[in-house]
């Protein structure tokens, strides 16, 4: 790797000096914001009331998103924004998880603002450097490097034709380039893309980390809604932060010391429970691969099942085996739950980068599921290798499972051909040609190109080009809004079918996973207490994304406390951790209940945000069937007993001696019916019309009544 | 019949906490057991007996993924 | 290596030598700026103090701990990023936070406090 030619083949196109910062309780109270096309460079006031209303992170990026575009702008229009910030509390080291970035832009999949999470050292290193938020706009003509000095003070827009378009290898590159000695490496994170981003919709975002004791980067991804796909659409390769200087009490916290108290109490937890409990520092997210299976929740085949004989194969066993022990995986300093696992030494069987060993950070479970099980792929090689070239090429793990899953089922059923897959044998279970269709991706070749679109685009193409059944399709293909669904069976927890399908991005769990609480502990009954969890969790969860917090140390590790509480599901010890630490790094005193409000706020804004960009209403939050019960004779039958009874219990319906095809449509109609009714006792609890739209009623109780919003709400009442 | 997360259940003689667990396929490991409102703590699990009628939690603490 | 090896049964519980410890250290009589820890429990004295296992070194994030060439377990405050993990995960429960500091402390069995100790219920030993 030659570090100097890579180097002196860049051209400067601006370079702009600033001030360095000083972060008060959480905040620098200054934003950067750099166009790409015309390469400004400048710097934004952070105002009282975007703290007040918006608080950070994800609020943040919103706020400005919804300022920058108009309700025609599209996703590939010069001014859609990029915008990526932490949060208040981002950036501490003493509490797990507190290092994440929230990213936010226009999706190529959905049409509407998406936001993706993602570890890595940036959003701390950002701050630090001066910045609570980056905004990039703007379409450059030829590939750009940005670069920010947090130490210097200095910002760079390059010209860079010669680098790697590949995370893994631009990655490397970058941090060598920048890093002014091999000490100096752990200063650098890189936010980079890679070349399937070039050609297909769901492209993420890798951001990295320099791991000290492998001496190498690491990735993690911003995986969700094609934010890598703008990224490359603007024609940046990459944005290079430096900070040297890390220390544990840069946010000039209001009280520091109950900080470190609440971060020690989590590690004392960890250390004491986490190999009972999760053992997410031994295996990381896998460890509920067997576990999904065993509740018929792991999908399979396309989410026709929830459990296959082979699971066992790809269990969190096998990867135990594959992943490098006792070193400590945490994305930023402090996190003790260290769930970001790697297999070292791995070699590649496929692609450009054959016979070469490298870093895999993973497996995830979404990863093993959309990637394996979904696919019918039982390999825990071809999982890795899966896993690998998506992080390098920039495709999210999970739009590509799923988008996989349901052009497998589609190949199946004979709706495509391998006239029209360009040869590819995309039966459920060939892992070859779900690589060969990924480097294809890469290379913006063949059906890997077309089916970089995502499902949603597929059905269209598969129906209007190639006369497959639309009713048949939109019944399996597991899309909504445009994203695809993670990789959780939704169909025996109606609940879960609201925490996919009300949901403001897309079907993504990351605004609730009721399924336990709901179809096993059954602590949701009616309507009106799945409503409730359906807005108490989507709220508290929205919350991590304002402070630049990682969810898991929420409830991947359980206190001693919990099992004498009132509400287990909560963890309430753990809320009031996030009270404690919110009021000690901002000075301010909130409560649990207030910490709900400030969510609230920026959930709905985001609503609105969606219903601006002419989504967002009550049609756009049906669910395909496949999610909601079985299409398909040969998945009733697969759990008949379960079917029958219901029908039996539930529907009032005596399935004795009527036809699978008429017990089906009394099924589905009773499902269809219940959905309906939890829509209607969800938007109720969560205070908007019968068609999804927040009342102004509700808008000036939670005080998120401002001008530019109402405008819009009142178009729609 | 006992309760069983408020659904009825099979019950048999001798029936243990780890016997209905391993009976429900219930294998993912944080879970709170109650019997009829008295925690159960987890090295209790194969030497407590549940008995007829009786109203039993096992809440799966899992709302995250 | 050099470790403060503990007889608590022979503790008188005077607290000499968290007097001595934290003077020697941070110049004040603090017991909670000591390195080693005298709990007065029901079932006797007990004496928290580092054994130089190196459990803490494994779990830093940044290398920041390490075993020096007498094998006493240091931490590189300037290298800290001050998370705590080594204060949360150490089996002795010896490793320690102040308020006053972003960076953790502990026992590196330079002896000041055994020589304190009126009972010879702390020592060094050589191991």
């Amino acid at each position: 790797m030659n570090i100097e030619k890579l180097k002196s083949a860049h051209k400067l196109l601006n370079e702009y000096k600033y001030e360095l910062g000083k972060i008060e309780k959480g905040y620098t109270n200054r934003t950067l914001y750099i166009n790409v096309g015309d390469n400004t460079i400048k710097e934004k006031p952070v105002t009282q009331l975007m703290k007040d209303k918006f608080i950070g992170g994800k609020g943040f990026g919103l706020y400005y998103l919804w300022h920058a575009v108009t309700p025609e702008t599209k996703w590939n229009d010069s001014e859609n924004e990029i915008v990526i910030g932490s949060g208040p509390i981002g950036g501490i080291t003493q509490y797990p998880g507190a290092g994440k970035s929230l990213v936010c832009s226009l999706s190529p999949l959905t049409g509407m603002a998406m936001d993706s999470n993602v570890g890595g050292y940036f959003g701390p290193l950002l701050k630090f450097s001066g910045f609570d938020a980056l905004e990039l706009q703007g379409k450059a003509e030829k590939d750009v490097i940005i670069f920010i000095d947090g130490n210097k003070g200095t910002i760079t827009i390059e010209e860079a034709p010669e680098e790697a378009i590949d995370s893994h290898i631009l990655g490397e590159q970058l941090t060598e380039m920048y890093a002014e000695n091999e000490e100096d490496k752990r200063n650098i994170s890189v936010v980079s893309a890679g070349s399937a981003a070039n050609h297909a919709y769901m492209g993420l975002l890798n951001f990295t980390f320099y791991d000290v004791r492998r001496k190498q980067i690491r990735l993690k991804q911003a995986g969700r809604g094609g934010i890598g796909t703008v990224f490359r659409d603007k024609k940046i390769k990459a944005v290079v932060i430096r900070f040297a200087g890390v220390k544990g009490n840069l946010n000039n916290a209001d009280d520091q010391g109950k900080i470190n108290r609440t971060g020690i109490k989590l590690h004392k937890e960890i250390h004491d429970f986490d190999a009972q409990q999760c053992r997410m520092r031994q295996v990381g997210t896998a460890n509920i691969i067997e576990v999904m299976d065993q509740y018929d929740l792991l999908p399979t085949h396309n989410y026709k099942f929830g459990a296959h004989p082979d699971t066992y194969k790809i269990s969190s066993k096998v990867f135990t085996g594959m992943i490098t022990q006792n070193t400590p995986d945490g994305c930023w300093y402090g996190c003790s739950l260290s769930c970001a696992k790697a297999v070292d030494h791995f070699e590649l069987k496929t692609g450009p980068y054959k016979g070469q060993k490298v870093i895999v950070d993973g497996p995830e479970y979404e990863n093993a599921a959309g990637l394996g099980s979904n696919c019918g792929i039982f390999d825990p090689h071809a999982v890795l290798e899966l896993n690998f070239y998506c992080d390098t090429y920039a495709i999210d793990t999970i739009s590509y499972g799923t988008m996989t899953a349901f052009v497998m089922e589609c190949y199946e059923n004979g709706l495509i051909n391998k006239e029209i897959t360009g040869g590819l044998e995309l039966n459920f279970g060939n892992a070859e040609a779900s690589l060969e269709m990924l480097h294809q991706m890469a290379r913006g070749e063949g059906f890997g190109k077309l089916a970089g679109l995502g499902v949603r685009n597929l059905k269209k193409i598969f129906a209007e080009q190639y006369g497959a059944d639309p009713v048949f399709l939109n019944d399996i293909g597991m899309e909504q809004k445009g994203l695809e669904f993670s990789e959780y069976m939704p169909k025996e927890s109606l609940a879960q079918q609201g925490g996919y399908g009300l949901t403001n991005k897309g079907p993504q769990h990351d605004e609730a996973w009721l399924i336990f609480m709901d179809m096993v502990n059954n602590q949701i009954p009616t309507f009106e207490d799945k409503a409730e969890a359906l807005h108490y969790f989507p709220m508290f969860r929205t919350w991590f994304g304002l402070n630049g917090l990682c969810k898991l140390p929420w409830n991947d590790i359980i206190p001693a406390s919990n099992k004498h509480s009132d509400e287990p599901a909560k963890i309430p010890e753990h809320v009031q951790n996030y009270v404690e630490l919110f009021n000690g790094v901002t000075g301010k005193n909130i409560d649990k209940e207030q910490l709900i409000i400030q969510s609230e706020r920026v959930y709905n804004f985001q609503r609105i945000f969606n219903i601006r960009m002419g989504y967002g209403k009550r049609i756009h939050d049906a669910i395909p069937y496949r999610a909601m019960g079985p299409v398909t004779v040969e998945e009733y039958l697969s759990r008949a007993e379960r079917y029958d009874g219901q029908l039996k219990e539930l529907v009032g319906f005596n399935p004795e001696g009527k036809s699978t095809e008429e017990k089906m449509a009394a099924l589905r109609a009773y499902r269809e019916d219940q959905y309906q009714m939890l829509t209607d006792a969800v938007y109720k609890r969560r205070g908007w019309t019968m068609d999804g739209v927040p009342t102004i009623e509700h808008l000036q109780s939670i005080g998120m009544d401002l001008p530019e919003v109402i405008e819009v709400v009142k178009k729609h009442l | 019949m006992i309760k069983l997360n408020n659904r009825a259940c099979e019950w048999e003689e001798g029936l243990t906490v780890q016997g209905l667990l391993d009976k429900k396929r219930y294998t993912y490991p944080k879970l709170i057991i109650k019997i009829n409102n008295v925690l159960v703590p987890q090295d209790e699990y194969t030497s407590t007996v549940i008995r007829d009628g009786d109203d039993v939690k096992v809440i799966h603490l899992l709302a995250g993924g | 290596m050099k470790v403060l090896k503990r007889k608590p049964e022979l503790c008188i519980a005077c607290h000499a030598c968290e007097s001595a410890c934290s003077n020697t250290w941070f110049k004040e009589d603090n017991a909670d700026k000591s390195c080693i820890k005298i709990k007065e429990e029901a079932k006797g004295n007990v004496i928290i103090s580092c054994t130089q296992c190196g459990e803490c070194i494994s779990v830093c994030p940044i290398e920041a701990i390490t075993r020096d060439k007498n094998g006493i377990v240091r931490i590189n405050k300037s290298a800290c990023v001050g998370c705590f993990i080594c204060v949360g995960f150490c089996p002795e429960l010896a490793m320690f936070m102040h308020d006053d500091y972003i960076e953790p402390f502990k026992c590196v069995a330079c002896g000041q406090c055994a020589k304190q100790c009126p009972t010879q219920a702390i020592y060094i030993e050589q191991e």
